[in-house]
Protein backbone atom coordinates (compact mmCIF):
# COMPACT_ATOMS: atom_id res chain seq x y z
CA UNK A 1 0.00 0.00 0.00
CA UNK A 2 1.48 3.32 -0.95
CA UNK A 3 2.29 5.52 2.35
CA UNK A 4 0.06 8.64 2.81
CA UNK A 5 3.10 9.97 5.16
CA UNK A 6 6.94 8.83 4.81
CA UNK A 7 9.13 9.94 7.02
CA UNK A 8 12.56 8.86 7.88
CA UNK A 9 15.02 10.41 10.38
CA UNK A 10 13.31 13.64 11.63
CA UNK A 11 15.33 14.84 14.51
CA UNK A 12 15.15 18.17 15.87
CA UNK A 13 16.45 19.78 19.26
CA UNK A 14 14.74 22.64 21.48
CA UNK A 15 17.53 24.39 23.40
CA UNK A 16 19.27 20.64 25.22
CA UNK A 17 16.52 18.78 24.87
CA UNK A 18 16.49 16.07 21.69
CA UNK A 19 12.48 16.10 21.22
CA UNK A 20 12.82 13.75 18.01
CA UNK A 21 16.02 11.20 17.79
CA UNK A 22 15.83 10.01 14.26
CA UNK A 23 12.34 9.31 14.08
CA UNK A 24 11.05 6.99 10.85
CA UNK A 25 7.34 6.03 9.97
CA UNK A 26 5.42 5.23 7.24
CA UNK A 27 1.32 5.98 7.82
CA UNK A 28 -1.44 4.38 5.82
CA UNK A 29 -5.16 4.92 5.52
CA UNK A 30 -6.62 4.28 8.79
CA UNK A 31 -6.64 5.57 12.64
CA UNK A 32 -2.61 4.76 13.76
CA UNK A 33 -2.80 5.57 17.26
CA UNK A 34 0.49 7.58 19.42
CA UNK A 35 1.08 6.45 22.95
CA UNK A 36 3.58 8.05 24.95
CA UNK A 37 4.36 9.74 28.35
CA UNK A 38 4.26 13.38 29.06
CA UNK A 39 7.31 14.36 27.40
CA UNK A 40 7.78 11.39 24.81
CA UNK A 41 7.55 14.29 22.22
CA UNK A 42 4.48 13.06 20.81
CA UNK A 43 3.00 16.77 20.25
CA UNK A 44 6.39 17.67 18.57
CA UNK A 45 6.06 14.92 16.07
CA UNK A 46 2.47 15.42 15.28
CA UNK A 47 3.95 19.50 14.99
CA UNK A 48 6.53 18.47 12.52
CA UNK A 49 4.42 16.42 10.44
CA UNK A 50 1.44 19.29 10.29
CA UNK A 51 4.20 21.81 8.96
CA UNK A 52 3.88 23.83 12.05
CA UNK A 53 7.54 23.21 13.08
CA UNK A 54 10.90 22.31 10.44
CA UNK A 55 12.77 19.35 11.92
CA UNK A 56 16.30 19.92 12.75
CA UNK A 57 17.05 16.68 10.03
CA UNK A 58 15.31 13.93 7.97
CA UNK A 59 12.54 14.17 5.36
CA UNK A 60 8.95 13.51 5.04
CA UNK A 61 6.39 13.68 2.61
CA UNK A 62 2.41 13.68 2.88
CA UNK A 63 0.50 12.34 -0.19
CA UNK A 64 4.22 12.97 -2.31
CA UNK A 65 4.10 16.54 -1.37
CA UNK A 66 7.58 17.61 0.19
CA UNK A 67 7.07 20.03 3.09
CA UNK A 68 10.55 21.19 2.48
CA UNK A 69 9.94 24.09 0.04
CA UNK A 70 7.18 27.08 0.33
CA UNK A 71 5.18 25.29 -2.26
CA UNK A 72 5.14 21.69 -0.72
CA UNK A 73 4.45 23.18 2.51
CA UNK A 74 1.01 24.80 1.37
CA UNK A 75 -0.12 21.28 -0.85
CA UNK A 76 0.88 19.45 2.52
CA UNK A 77 -1.50 21.93 4.17
CA UNK A 78 -4.24 21.54 1.80
CA UNK A 79 -3.86 17.67 2.39
CA UNK A 80 -4.39 18.71 6.15
CA UNK A 81 -6.73 18.50 8.91
CA UNK A 82 -5.14 19.31 12.19
CA UNK A 83 -6.66 19.58 15.98
CA UNK A 84 -3.95 20.77 18.18
CA UNK A 85 -3.55 19.53 21.97
CA UNK A 86 -5.49 22.82 23.45
CA UNK A 87 -7.71 23.90 20.40
CA UNK A 88 -8.41 28.13 21.12
CA UNK A 89 -11.53 29.11 20.06
CA UNK A 90 -12.95 33.07 19.51
CA UNK A 91 -15.49 32.45 22.34
CA UNK A 92 -17.88 35.00 20.77
CA UNK A 93 -17.62 32.78 17.40
CA UNK A 94 -20.53 30.98 16.97
CA UNK A 95 -19.78 27.34 16.07
CA UNK A 96 -20.69 28.24 12.24
CA UNK A 97 -18.48 31.32 12.02
CA UNK A 98 -15.60 29.57 13.72
CA UNK A 99 -15.76 26.64 11.66
CA UNK A 100 -16.60 29.37 8.73
CA UNK A 101 -13.00 31.11 9.88
CA UNK A 102 -11.38 27.82 10.01
CA UNK A 103 -12.15 27.05 6.19
CA UNK A 104 -11.33 31.00 4.84
CA UNK A 105 -8.08 30.18 6.53
CA UNK A 106 -8.13 26.86 4.16
CA UNK A 107 -8.47 29.18 1.24
CA UNK A 108 -12.76 28.43 0.68
CA UNK A 109 -13.40 32.08 -0.63
CA UNK A 110 -16.52 31.69 -2.32
CA UNK A 111 -19.48 32.14 0.21
CA UNK A 112 -22.16 29.90 -0.85
CA UNK A 113 -19.25 26.85 -1.26
CA UNK A 114 -17.75 27.69 2.14
CA UNK A 115 -21.20 27.76 4.04
CA UNK A 116 -21.79 24.17 2.18
CA UNK A 117 -19.11 22.96 3.67
CA UNK A 118 -18.83 24.51 7.22
CA UNK A 119 -22.95 22.87 7.23
CA UNK A 120 -21.78 19.52 6.19
CA UNK A 121 -18.75 19.11 8.36
CA UNK A 122 -21.08 20.55 11.20
CA UNK A 123 -23.39 17.90 10.50
CA UNK A 124 -20.61 15.51 10.20
CA UNK A 125 -19.63 15.75 14.36
CA UNK A 126 -23.73 16.23 14.83
CA UNK A 127 -23.17 19.80 15.73
CA UNK A 128 -26.04 20.82 13.35
CA UNK A 129 -28.34 21.77 15.45
CA UNK A 130 -26.16 24.14 17.59
CA UNK A 131 -23.92 25.46 14.36
CA UNK A 132 -25.70 29.14 15.54
CA UNK A 133 -24.97 29.01 19.78
CA UNK A 134 -21.92 30.84 21.05
CA UNK A 135 -18.88 28.59 21.57
CA UNK A 136 -18.05 29.79 25.08
CA UNK A 137 -22.09 27.97 25.87
CA UNK A 138 -20.96 24.90 24.29
CA UNK A 139 -19.52 21.79 26.59
CA UNK A 140 -15.94 20.86 26.49
CA UNK A 141 -17.33 17.36 24.35
CA UNK A 142 -19.18 20.14 21.79
CA UNK A 143 -15.89 22.40 21.51
CA UNK A 144 -13.92 19.60 20.83
CA UNK A 145 -16.53 18.16 18.11
CA UNK A 146 -16.41 21.83 16.59
CA UNK A 147 -12.62 21.50 16.51
CA UNK A 148 -12.84 18.08 14.79
CA UNK A 149 -15.24 19.90 12.48
CA UNK A 150 -12.64 22.42 11.35
CA UNK A 151 -10.07 19.55 11.23
CA UNK A 152 -12.74 18.62 8.36
CA UNK A 153 -13.22 21.38 5.97
CA UNK A 154 -11.77 20.38 3.03
CA UNK A 155 -12.59 16.63 3.55
CA UNK A 156 -8.68 16.10 4.37
CA UNK A 157 -6.27 12.83 3.45
CA UNK A 158 -4.21 13.22 6.38
CA UNK A 159 -5.86 14.08 9.75
CA UNK A 160 -3.45 14.88 13.33
CA UNK A 161 -5.22 14.40 15.89
CA UNK A 162 -3.46 15.75 19.28
CA UNK A 163 -5.23 14.30 22.25
CA UNK A 164 -8.80 15.27 21.29
CA UNK A 165 -10.15 13.39 24.11
CA UNK A 166 -8.19 14.48 27.24
CA UNK A 167 -10.98 15.76 29.68
CA UNK A 168 -14.20 14.51 28.34
CA UNK A 169 -16.42 12.27 29.94
CA UNK A 170 -16.57 8.68 29.27
CA UNK A 171 -20.01 9.46 27.05
CA UNK A 172 -18.41 12.39 25.53
CA UNK A 173 -15.25 10.09 24.54
CA UNK A 174 -17.07 7.30 23.14
CA UNK A 175 -19.06 9.44 20.99
CA UNK A 176 -15.95 11.31 20.01
CA UNK A 177 -14.25 7.67 19.04
CA UNK A 178 -16.98 7.18 16.83
CA UNK A 179 -16.75 10.21 14.77
CA UNK A 180 -12.56 9.79 14.93
CA UNK A 181 -13.57 6.21 13.12
CA UNK A 182 -16.03 7.29 11.18
CA UNK A 183 -13.41 9.92 9.97
CA UNK A 184 -10.82 7.07 9.07
CA UNK A 185 -12.82 5.62 6.81
CA UNK A 186 -10.94 6.58 3.98
CA UNK A 187 -8.48 8.93 5.32
CA UNK A 188 -5.07 8.60 6.97
CA UNK A 189 -5.47 9.50 11.09
CA UNK A 190 -2.78 10.00 13.35
CA UNK A 191 -4.29 9.86 16.41
CA UNK A 192 -2.12 10.92 19.85
CA UNK A 193 -3.54 9.62 23.24
CA UNK A 194 -2.55 8.67 27.00
CA UNK A 195 -5.76 6.47 26.49
CA UNK A 196 -4.70 2.61 25.68
CA UNK A 197 -8.82 2.50 25.04
CA UNK A 198 -8.58 4.85 22.72
CA UNK A 199 -5.97 2.80 20.82
CA UNK A 200 -8.07 -0.46 21.47
CA UNK A 201 -11.39 0.61 20.75
CA UNK A 202 -9.93 2.79 17.19
CA UNK A 203 -6.45 1.63 15.57
CA UNK A 204 -5.41 -0.84 13.33
CA UNK A 205 -1.92 0.30 14.28
CA UNK A 206 0.04 1.77 17.47
CA UNK A 207 2.85 3.45 17.70
CA UNK A 208 4.75 4.01 21.18
CA UNK A 209 7.25 7.29 21.89
CA UNK A 210 9.65 7.72 24.54
CA UNK A 211 12.77 10.23 24.99
CA UNK A 212 11.79 11.61 21.70
CA UNK A 213 11.98 7.84 19.57
CA UNK A 214 9.99 5.33 18.63
CA UNK A 215 10.04 2.39 20.94
CA UNK A 216 6.87 0.11 19.22
CA UNK A 217 5.26 0.21 15.70
CA UNK A 218 2.78 -2.43 15.37
CA UNK A 219 -0.37 -3.83 15.55
CA UNK A 220 -2.50 -3.38 19.12
CA UNK A 221 -2.60 -7.52 19.23
CA UNK A 222 1.05 -7.21 18.82
CA UNK A 223 1.26 -4.69 21.40
CA UNK A 224 -0.80 -6.91 23.70
CA UNK A 225 1.31 -10.00 22.97
CA UNK A 226 4.50 -8.29 24.50
CA UNK A 227 3.03 -8.58 27.87
CA UNK A 228 1.69 -12.24 27.42
CA UNK A 229 2.95 -14.32 30.39
CA UNK A 230 4.02 -11.12 32.16
CA UNK A 231 1.01 -10.37 33.80
CA UNK A 232 -0.27 -12.14 36.89
CA UNK A 233 -2.22 -12.48 40.34
CA UNK A 234 -1.00 -12.39 43.65
CA UNK A 235 -2.76 -11.61 47.40
CA UNK A 236 0.17 -9.90 47.91
CA UNK A 237 2.27 -6.66 46.13
CA UNK A 238 4.53 -8.57 44.10
CA UNK A 239 8.41 -6.69 44.55
CA UNK A 240 9.78 -7.65 41.80
CA UNK A 241 6.87 -6.66 39.16
CA UNK A 242 7.63 -3.12 36.83
CA UNK A 243 4.15 -2.07 38.33
CA UNK A 244 1.84 -3.75 40.10
CA UNK A 245 -1.85 -2.38 41.80
CA UNK A 246 -4.65 -3.54 43.90
CA UNK A 247 -7.87 -4.62 42.14
CA UNK A 248 -11.33 -4.32 42.86
CA UNK A 249 -11.30 -7.72 44.00
CA UNK A 250 -8.78 -7.23 46.63
CA UNK A 251 -5.86 -9.14 44.55
CA UNK A 252 -2.67 -7.50 42.82
CA UNK A 253 -2.27 -7.32 39.43
CA UNK A 254 1.54 -7.24 38.19
CA UNK A 255 3.28 -6.47 35.33
CA UNK A 256 6.46 -7.74 34.53
CA UNK A 257 8.85 -10.71 35.35
CA UNK A 258 6.30 -13.06 37.09
CA UNK A 259 7.81 -16.06 39.61
CA UNK A 260 7.74 -19.55 38.96
CA UNK A 261 4.41 -20.74 39.61
CA UNK A 262 2.69 -17.47 39.35
CA UNK A 263 -0.94 -17.16 38.25
CA UNK A 264 -0.85 -15.59 35.12
CA UNK A 265 -3.53 -13.28 33.78
CA UNK A 266 -5.02 -12.60 30.13
CA UNK A 267 -2.93 -9.29 28.87
CA UNK A 268 -3.90 -6.12 28.03
CA UNK A 269 -2.93 -3.43 25.60
CA UNK A 270 -1.85 -0.87 28.38
CA UNK A 271 0.01 -3.69 30.04
CA UNK A 272 2.04 -4.16 26.89
CA UNK A 273 2.35 -0.30 26.94
CA UNK A 274 3.71 -0.17 30.67
CA UNK A 275 6.47 -3.28 29.49
CA UNK A 276 7.15 -1.52 26.10
CA UNK A 277 8.34 1.90 28.40
CA UNK A 278 9.93 0.01 30.99
CA UNK A 279 13.67 0.73 29.94
CA UNK A 280 12.89 3.55 28.08
CA UNK A 281 13.65 5.86 30.73
CA UNK A 282 10.13 6.45 31.60
CA UNK A 283 8.13 6.21 34.89
CA UNK A 284 5.73 3.73 35.02
CA UNK A 285 3.25 4.29 37.52
CA UNK A 286 3.09 1.78 40.40
CA UNK B 1 -49.67 37.02 1.82
CA UNK B 2 -50.35 40.20 0.66
CA UNK B 3 -48.29 39.85 -2.86
CA UNK B 4 -46.58 36.66 -4.49
CA UNK B 5 -43.72 37.08 -6.62
CA UNK B 6 -44.34 37.35 -10.35
CA UNK B 7 -43.66 34.00 -12.76
CA UNK B 8 -41.15 35.41 -15.14
CA UNK B 9 -39.62 36.33 -11.87
CA UNK B 10 -39.55 32.83 -10.47
CA UNK B 11 -38.28 31.53 -14.30
CA UNK B 12 -35.57 33.95 -13.84
CA UNK B 13 -35.00 32.81 -10.39
CA UNK B 14 -35.59 29.35 -11.22
CA UNK B 15 -32.40 29.80 -13.60
CA UNK B 16 -29.90 31.43 -11.18
CA UNK B 17 -30.30 35.16 -13.65
CA UNK B 18 -32.53 37.12 -11.02
CA UNK B 19 -30.60 39.69 -9.84
CA UNK B 20 -30.60 41.44 -6.48
CA UNK B 21 -32.52 43.00 -4.79
CA UNK B 22 -35.14 41.32 -5.96
CA UNK B 23 -33.79 38.25 -5.91
CA UNK B 24 -33.35 38.86 -2.00
CA UNK B 25 -36.97 39.64 -2.07
CA UNK B 26 -37.82 36.82 -3.95
CA UNK B 27 -35.64 34.08 -0.80
CA UNK B 28 -37.14 35.89 1.80
CA UNK B 29 -40.88 35.24 -0.09
CA UNK B 30 -40.09 31.91 -1.12
CA UNK B 31 -39.34 30.99 2.57
CA UNK B 32 -42.59 31.60 4.19
CA UNK B 33 -44.81 31.21 0.61
CA UNK B 34 -46.21 27.50 -0.23
CA UNK B 35 -48.01 29.09 -3.50
CA UNK B 36 -45.11 30.56 -4.79
CA UNK B 37 -42.56 27.48 -4.29
CA UNK B 38 -45.35 25.70 -5.71
CA UNK B 39 -45.14 27.66 -8.83
CA UNK B 40 -41.31 27.82 -8.85
CA UNK B 41 -41.12 24.20 -9.35
CA UNK B 42 -43.65 23.92 -12.10
CA UNK B 43 -41.57 26.42 -14.02
CA UNK B 44 -38.36 25.11 -12.47
CA UNK B 45 -35.83 21.74 -14.14
CA UNK B 46 -35.18 19.76 -11.20
CA UNK B 47 -31.32 20.11 -11.22
CA UNK B 48 -31.67 24.41 -11.07
CA UNK B 49 -34.43 24.11 -8.90
CA UNK B 50 -32.13 21.91 -6.25
CA UNK B 51 -29.43 24.84 -6.64
CA UNK B 52 -31.98 27.49 -5.87
CA UNK B 53 -33.24 25.38 -2.79
CA UNK B 54 -29.06 25.40 -1.82
CA UNK B 55 -28.73 28.62 -2.37
CA UNK B 56 -31.93 29.72 -0.16
CA UNK B 57 -31.11 27.46 2.59
CA UNK B 58 -27.20 28.77 2.72
CA UNK B 59 -28.94 32.16 2.93
CA UNK B 60 -31.02 31.20 6.04
CA UNK B 61 -28.20 29.63 7.65
CA UNK B 62 -25.50 32.49 6.92
CA UNK B 63 -24.44 34.06 10.20
CA UNK B 64 -25.83 37.37 11.48
CA UNK B 65 -22.81 39.57 11.25
CA UNK B 66 -21.52 40.73 14.23
CA UNK B 67 -21.31 44.99 14.56
CA UNK B 68 -17.28 45.05 12.85
CA UNK B 69 -18.21 42.55 10.21
CA UNK B 70 -20.89 44.22 9.31
CA UNK B 71 -19.71 47.64 8.98
CA UNK B 72 -16.54 45.59 6.86
CA UNK B 73 -18.65 44.74 4.50
CA UNK B 74 -20.63 47.90 4.13
CA UNK B 75 -17.19 49.65 3.13
CA UNK B 76 -16.93 47.56 0.83
CA UNK B 77 -14.42 44.62 2.45
CA UNK B 78 -15.00 41.09 0.87
CA UNK B 79 -16.75 38.87 3.61
CA UNK B 80 -13.98 36.52 4.02
CA UNK B 81 -11.46 39.14 4.68
CA UNK B 82 -14.20 40.34 7.14
CA UNK B 83 -14.36 37.20 9.28
CA UNK B 84 -10.59 37.32 9.43
CA UNK B 85 -10.65 40.68 11.05
CA UNK B 86 -13.46 40.14 13.02
CA UNK B 87 -11.04 37.51 14.98
CA UNK B 88 -8.60 40.02 15.87
CA UNK B 89 -8.38 40.74 19.43
CA UNK B 90 -7.15 44.54 18.85
CA UNK B 91 -10.12 44.99 16.65
CA UNK B 92 -12.76 44.61 19.77
CA UNK B 93 -14.58 47.34 21.41
CA UNK B 94 -12.99 46.97 24.48
CA UNK B 95 -9.28 47.67 23.08
CA UNK B 96 -10.44 49.61 20.83
CA UNK B 97 -11.96 51.80 24.30
CA UNK B 98 -8.91 51.57 26.25
CA UNK B 99 -6.91 53.12 23.21
CA UNK B 100 -9.52 55.85 22.57
CA UNK B 101 -9.12 56.45 26.76
CA UNK B 102 -5.43 56.76 26.42
CA UNK B 103 -5.60 58.84 23.92
CA UNK B 104 -8.08 61.18 25.76
CA UNK B 105 -6.22 61.86 28.43
CA UNK B 106 -3.22 62.29 26.90
CA UNK B 107 -4.58 64.83 24.72
CA UNK B 108 -6.39 66.35 27.57
CA UNK B 109 -2.98 66.89 29.42
CA UNK B 110 -0.94 68.20 26.33
CA UNK B 111 -4.06 70.91 26.34
CA UNK B 112 -4.29 71.52 29.78
CA UNK B 113 -0.70 72.10 30.23
CA UNK B 114 0.57 73.66 27.10
CA UNK B 115 4.85 72.04 26.25
CA UNK B 116 6.68 74.64 24.44
CA UNK B 117 6.62 73.67 20.81
CA UNK B 118 5.28 70.22 20.79
CA UNK B 119 2.72 68.15 22.48
CA UNK B 120 5.49 65.66 23.76
CA UNK B 121 3.65 63.57 26.40
CA UNK B 122 1.08 62.83 23.04
CA UNK B 123 3.99 61.99 20.18
CA UNK B 124 6.18 59.95 22.49
CA UNK B 125 3.14 57.45 23.16
CA UNK B 126 1.38 57.92 20.10
CA UNK B 127 3.86 55.63 17.96
CA UNK B 128 3.87 53.35 20.67
CA UNK B 129 -0.25 52.43 20.02
CA UNK B 130 0.12 50.79 17.07
CA UNK B 131 3.19 49.04 17.75
CA UNK B 132 1.15 47.23 20.60
CA UNK B 133 -1.93 47.03 18.45
CA UNK B 134 0.26 44.64 15.75
CA UNK B 135 1.67 43.26 18.47
CA UNK B 136 -1.16 41.88 20.04
CA UNK B 137 -3.44 40.68 16.49
CA UNK B 138 -0.55 38.00 15.78
CA UNK B 139 0.85 34.99 17.52
CA UNK B 140 0.20 32.43 20.23
CA UNK B 141 0.00 34.46 23.31
CA UNK B 142 -3.33 36.29 22.27
CA UNK B 143 -4.41 34.40 18.87
CA UNK B 144 -6.27 31.94 20.05
CA UNK B 145 -6.37 29.76 16.91
CA UNK B 146 -2.83 30.70 16.09
CA UNK B 147 -1.64 27.22 15.95
CA UNK B 148 -4.53 25.98 13.46
CA UNK B 149 -3.80 29.18 11.55
CA UNK B 150 0.11 28.59 11.06
CA UNK B 151 -0.96 25.22 9.62
CA UNK B 152 -3.73 26.18 7.56
CA UNK B 153 -3.19 27.00 3.86
CA UNK B 154 -3.32 30.85 3.58
CA UNK B 155 0.11 31.69 3.80
CA UNK B 156 1.20 33.02 7.50
CA UNK B 157 2.30 36.62 6.29
CA UNK B 158 -0.69 37.08 4.15
CA UNK B 159 -2.88 36.76 7.92
CA UNK B 160 -0.21 39.04 8.99
CA UNK B 161 -0.25 41.70 6.63
CA UNK B 162 -4.26 41.54 6.37
CA UNK B 163 -4.68 42.18 10.16
CA UNK B 164 -1.41 44.73 10.27
CA UNK B 165 -2.60 46.71 7.93
CA UNK B 166 -6.03 46.99 9.55
CA UNK B 167 -5.18 47.47 13.24
CA UNK B 168 -2.43 49.65 11.68
CA UNK B 169 -5.38 51.84 9.87
CA UNK B 170 -7.39 52.01 12.97
CA UNK B 171 -4.42 53.01 15.19
CA UNK B 172 -3.17 55.93 13.03
CA UNK B 173 -6.73 56.60 12.46
CA UNK B 174 -7.40 57.39 16.00
CA UNK B 175 -4.56 59.00 16.76
CA UNK B 176 -5.03 61.21 13.61
CA UNK B 177 -8.36 62.20 14.99
CA UNK B 178 -6.53 62.91 18.31
CA UNK B 179 -4.15 65.28 16.45
CA UNK B 180 -7.13 67.09 15.41
CA UNK B 181 -7.43 67.97 19.04
CA UNK B 182 -4.46 69.69 19.40
CA UNK B 183 -4.92 72.64 16.70
CA UNK B 184 -2.50 74.75 18.59
CA UNK B 185 0.30 72.78 17.37
CA UNK B 186 0.02 73.08 13.77
CA UNK B 187 1.27 70.20 11.82
CA UNK B 188 4.19 69.76 14.89
CA UNK B 189 1.12 67.71 16.23
CA UNK B 190 1.75 65.05 13.46
CA UNK B 191 5.34 64.12 14.28
CA UNK B 192 3.91 60.95 15.07
CA UNK B 193 3.07 59.52 12.01
CA UNK B 194 6.50 58.54 11.05
CA UNK B 195 7.92 57.19 14.45
CA UNK B 196 4.93 54.79 14.12
CA UNK B 197 5.63 53.41 10.98
CA UNK B 198 9.04 53.00 11.88
CA UNK B 199 8.38 51.36 15.19
CA UNK B 200 5.47 49.19 13.34
CA UNK B 201 7.57 47.96 10.89
CA UNK B 202 11.12 47.41 13.02
CA UNK B 203 8.60 45.02 15.63
CA UNK B 204 7.54 43.15 12.82
CA UNK B 205 10.68 42.64 10.87
CA UNK B 206 12.24 41.47 14.02
CA UNK B 207 9.52 39.53 15.39
CA UNK B 208 9.94 37.61 12.05
CA UNK B 209 13.64 36.38 14.57
CA UNK B 210 12.94 36.97 18.00
CA UNK B 211 9.16 36.27 18.64
CA UNK B 212 5.99 38.28 19.32
CA UNK B 213 6.60 39.17 22.69
CA UNK B 214 10.44 39.84 23.03
CA UNK B 215 10.60 41.99 19.31
CA UNK B 216 7.83 44.96 20.13
CA UNK B 217 8.87 44.91 24.14
CA UNK B 218 12.49 45.23 22.52
CA UNK B 219 11.21 47.85 19.90
CA UNK B 220 9.36 49.77 22.53
CA UNK B 221 11.93 50.06 25.48
CA UNK B 222 14.34 51.55 22.55
CA UNK B 223 11.80 54.03 22.05
CA UNK B 224 11.42 55.20 25.09
CA UNK B 225 15.32 54.97 25.89
CA UNK B 226 15.78 57.29 22.44
CA UNK B 227 12.89 59.84 24.01
CA UNK B 228 14.79 59.80 27.30
CA UNK B 229 18.37 60.62 26.15
CA UNK B 230 16.95 63.10 23.46
CA UNK B 231 15.56 64.29 26.45
CA UNK B 232 18.57 64.37 28.30
CA UNK B 233 20.57 66.31 25.54
CA UNK B 234 18.64 68.83 23.69
CA UNK B 235 20.17 72.39 24.72
CA UNK B 236 17.06 74.12 25.80
CA UNK B 237 13.60 72.87 27.72
CA UNK B 238 12.08 75.01 24.53
CA UNK B 239 13.24 72.56 21.86
CA UNK B 240 11.46 69.60 20.41
CA UNK B 241 12.95 66.60 21.28
CA UNK B 242 15.18 64.80 18.52
CA UNK B 243 13.01 62.25 16.92
CA UNK B 244 10.44 65.27 16.23
CA UNK B 245 12.60 67.48 14.60
CA UNK B 246 13.53 67.03 10.81
CA UNK B 247 15.85 65.37 10.97
CA UNK B 248 14.68 62.88 13.21
CA UNK B 249 11.55 62.58 10.72
CA UNK B 250 14.42 61.82 8.09
CA UNK B 251 16.02 58.90 10.36
CA UNK B 252 12.28 57.68 11.10
CA UNK B 253 11.12 57.23 7.58
CA UNK B 254 14.59 55.44 6.48
CA UNK B 255 14.33 53.17 9.45
CA UNK B 256 10.55 52.35 8.10
CA UNK B 257 11.73 51.66 4.92
CA UNK B 258 14.29 49.60 5.76
CA UNK B 259 12.19 47.46 8.25
CA UNK B 260 9.43 46.75 5.47
CA UNK B 261 12.35 45.51 3.43
CA UNK B 262 13.54 43.22 5.81
CA UNK B 263 9.86 42.16 6.72
CA UNK B 264 9.10 41.60 2.92
CA UNK B 265 13.06 39.47 2.97
CA UNK B 266 11.88 37.69 6.20
CA UNK B 267 8.04 36.69 5.31
CA UNK B 268 8.47 33.16 4.94
CA UNK B 269 9.28 32.53 9.08
CA UNK B 270 6.01 33.85 9.46
CA UNK B 271 4.64 30.72 7.62
CA UNK B 272 6.19 28.51 10.74
CA UNK B 273 5.47 28.00 14.44
CA UNK B 274 8.66 28.76 15.46
CA UNK B 275 9.51 30.62 18.50
CA UNK B 276 7.53 29.30 20.84
CA UNK B 277 7.52 25.66 19.68
CA UNK B 278 7.27 23.60 23.20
Amino acid sequence: MIPTVSASGLSLRYGGTRALDDVSLRLTPGVTGLLGPNGAGKTTLLRVLATAVPADRGAFTVLGHDPSTSRGRQEVRRALGYLPQSPGFHPDFTAFEFVDYVAILKELTDRTARHREVRRVLEEVDLGDVRGRRIKKLSGGMRQRVALAAALVGDPGFLVLDEPTVGLDPEQRMRFRELIAHAGEGRTVLLSTHQTEDVAMLCHRVLVMAAGTIRFDGTPAELTERAAGRVWSSTERAPGAKAGWRTGTGTFRNVGDPPPGADLLEPTLEDGYLLTLDGAGAEVAA
Amino acid sequence: MTWHVDEQDLRAYARGELAAPMLWSADTHLAACGRCRGVLADVSDPVALDAGWERLDAELDAPRLGVLESLLVRCGVPDHIARLLAATPVLRGSWLGAVVALLVMTVAVANAVPETSTPTLFLALAPLLPLAGVALSYGPALDPTYEMAVVAPMHGFRLLMIRTLAVLATGLGLNGLATLALPGYGLRALAWLLPALALTATGLALTARLGPVLAPSLVGGAWIALLLVAHAERATDSDPLAPFTAAGQGVAAAVAALAVGALLLLRDRFDLFTWSAE
